[in-house]
């Protein structure tokens, strides 16, 4: 039940960068982008309910990855509640 | 895996790309398979913040209150597995050719071997499957991938990824699960599908 459909490959992990999907542009053009984003209701916590709800129901250990990479990679509180999300 | 127990967001990772990267995740799982009673449970506590994926986000949560998982599961084998032929064939080869396994996918490999990513072992489906797709998009926003030639993936490479393999077809395949005669719940699935690719674009559009 925890089965990917893709992941990183081998030689990627073992290069170990430190990888962002970052905006390296303008400010402006970010301040811009997360205007777009709030005014179309893309609010950070909208999905906040899902993430909490699947832990709450019972998303327990088993739906946690223990795969996935080891560098150039954080798992912060909010990578897990995707990955509690989306039961990877 | 990392032991860090520092729970903060790490700054230079804006709030809102991080959310991107959730909303792919929750596409991915929702088309990867049909949800079980608890994660129907927890989509039924969604609460949408106002436009129009605020009000897809509301109707998916409606959705998922008045929804049977059994159903839900019966529903989602009649539209993307199906007997003697699905409802829907979500891949992208299938959409911009007509036929699986034609060069959209030849290229969506390429494009994955240059981006750190390869298919999850056990893994038989087509990679251009558009969970599997949403599951790249969360990756790469994510920084869960380390490309090839030493570079990070920032949203110049995340658009590229998203122009050539998911733009020019994964709006018209969730506007086509939005009627989709047997869909019940999937129909919500497809409006949130459908406005969330439309803000995408406009934002990168945006950040061009």
């Amino acid at each position: 039940m925890t089965r990917n459909a893709v992941k990183a490959t081998d030689e990627a992990v073992e290069q170990g960068k430190d990888t962002k999907g970052t905006d390296t542009q303008g400010k402006d053009k970010s301040l811009a982008r997360r205007d777009l984003f709030r005014a179309a209701g893309l609010g950070v916590g909208a999905l906040g309910a899902v993430a909490a709800g699947v832990t709450a129901a019972g998303g327990t250990a088993e739906a946690a990855p223990a795969e996935t990479t080891s560098t150039g990679y954080r798992e912060t509180d909010h990578v897990r509640k995707v990955y509690e999300v989306s039961r990877f | 895996m990392s032991s860090a127990v520092d729970h903060t967001v790490p700054p230079a990772v804006a709030e809102e790309e991080l959310f991107r990267a959730q909303v792919y995740a929750l596409l991915a799982r929702l088309l990867a398979r049909a949800p079980d009673a608890a994660f129907l449970t927890a989509l039924g506590d969604l609460a949408g913040e106002g436009g129009e994926f605020g009000a897809a986000l509301d109707r998916l949560a409606e959705a998922a209150r008045g929804s049977d998982p059994a159903a839900v599961e019966d529903e989602f084998t009649t539209l993307f597995i199906g007997v003697g032929g699905s409802e829907r064939t979500p891949y992208g080869s299938f959409y911009l050719t007509g036929f699986l396994n034609e060069k959209p996918l030849a290229e969506l490999r390429v494009d994955m071997a240059r981006l750190g990513i390869a298919r999850a072992d056990g893994v038989t489906e087509p990679e251009d499957h558009i969970a599997a797709l949403c599951e790249m998009m969360s990756g790469l926003i994510g920084g869960e991938f380390a490309p090839e030639d030493g570079d990070t993936v920032g949203l110049d490479g995340q658009r590229a990824f998203f122009d050539r393999h998911i733009g020019s077809w994964a709006g018209r395949f969730f506007a086509d699960l939005e009627t989709s005669p047997s869909a019940r719940f999937y129909r919500a699935v497809g409006a949130v599908g459908r406005s969330f690719l439309a803000v995408e674009a406009r934002a990168f559009d945006l950040a061009a």
